[in-house]
């Protein structure tokens, strides 16, 4: 129930979701997404830094890496601080496959269309993964300095999602 | 790329590189670099103040002066820089890595 509007997006987003169980996530849960969505736009960067040849697209994936590695690696601090593990979770493992998935169509593809399908697909990324983070993980986690992480996580995200959106309307994609 | 972008951005503002030196006079007027927005966004200062900027975002940011004549570089979170204005005139500066972030800084005789 929770993650139900994540999963319903990303299905629109043409990855797969399973249906999730009405189970909440717990906060170790709740990290172990959040990390992983994190490295998800950073593997997504690193491809259109292989592929794309446009300005704007490739300053943009300097950016997501830029400012995700910054995000997990103040979550790495924190995970060391409070001496926990994350646990892996049918969300995160659901995220990887899709993001796999989204990764094959975009290898086979090149130019703008490769511009177009990046960009679209960072605009609806960020805006599942922040309307999850901050509809479900700020609200369910428990721990204060984790709840701190993701709500100043979730300010760098909204950033990216407006900047992918400027992206994708200055790429005029059809 | 990030390092020839950025290499070629040092290049672009050696006068800035001049200008950044660290002066001992007059403390510093700081900026704060908070939730992507420069605070405050406009500053008015004398000629041969500096401005002093500090990151408080996770995210790495600069404040680079419009035409590039001077440029911070990568300030992390917790990271600051300083730059000296010797002569009176406006700045508009944004940071390089988040255009949208842009700022004023207006330097009197
Ligand atoms: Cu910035």
């Amino acid at each position: 129930m929770t993650f139900r509007l994540l999963s319903a997006a990303v299905l629109a987003g043409a990855m797969v979701l399973p249906a999730h169980a009405a189970e909440p996530m717990n906060d170790l849960e709740i990290a172990h997404t959040a990390y992983t969505a994190g490295q998800l736009d950073i593997r997504y960067a690193h491809l259109a830094l292989a592929v794309s040849e446009n300005a704007d697209v490739r300053s943009f994936a300097e950016t997501m890496i830029r400012d995700h590695s910054a995000v997990n690696s103040a979550a790495v601090d924190l995970i060391t601080e409070l001496n926990v593990t994350p646990q892996d979770n049918d969300l995160s493992r659901a995220l990887v496959q899709g993001a796999a998935d989204k990764r094959a169509e975009l290898m086979g593809l090149s130019g703008s269309a490769f511009d177009c399908a990046y960009a679209q697909n960072e605009l609806g990324y960020h805006q599942v993964v922040n309307k999850t983070v901050e509809d479900s993980f700020i609200p369910a986690v428990t721990v204060a300095p984790l709840k701190e992480l993701l709500t100043d996580a979730l300010a760098t995200f909204k950033v990216h999602e407006g900047h992918a959106e400027q992206m994708v309307s200055n790429l005029q994609c059809s | 790329m990030q390092l020839t972008r950025r290499r070629l951005i040092s290049a672009g503002g050696l006068a800035a590189a001049a200008a950044a030196l660290p002066a001992a006079a007059a403390p510093a007027v700081r900026v704060r670099i908070r939730k992507f927005a420069f605070d405050p966004d406009t500053v008015s200062i004398k000629a041969g103040e500096r401005i002093e900027w500090v990151n408080e975002d996770f995210a790495p940011h600069t404040a680079t002066e419009a035409d590039h004549s001077w440029d911070t570089g990568e300030m992390g979170k917790g990271g600051t820089a300083s730059v000296l204005f010797e002569t009176p005139g406006t700045h508009s500066y944004y940071c390089v890595y988040h255009p949208h972030m842009k700022a004023r800084i207006v330097v009197t005789a």
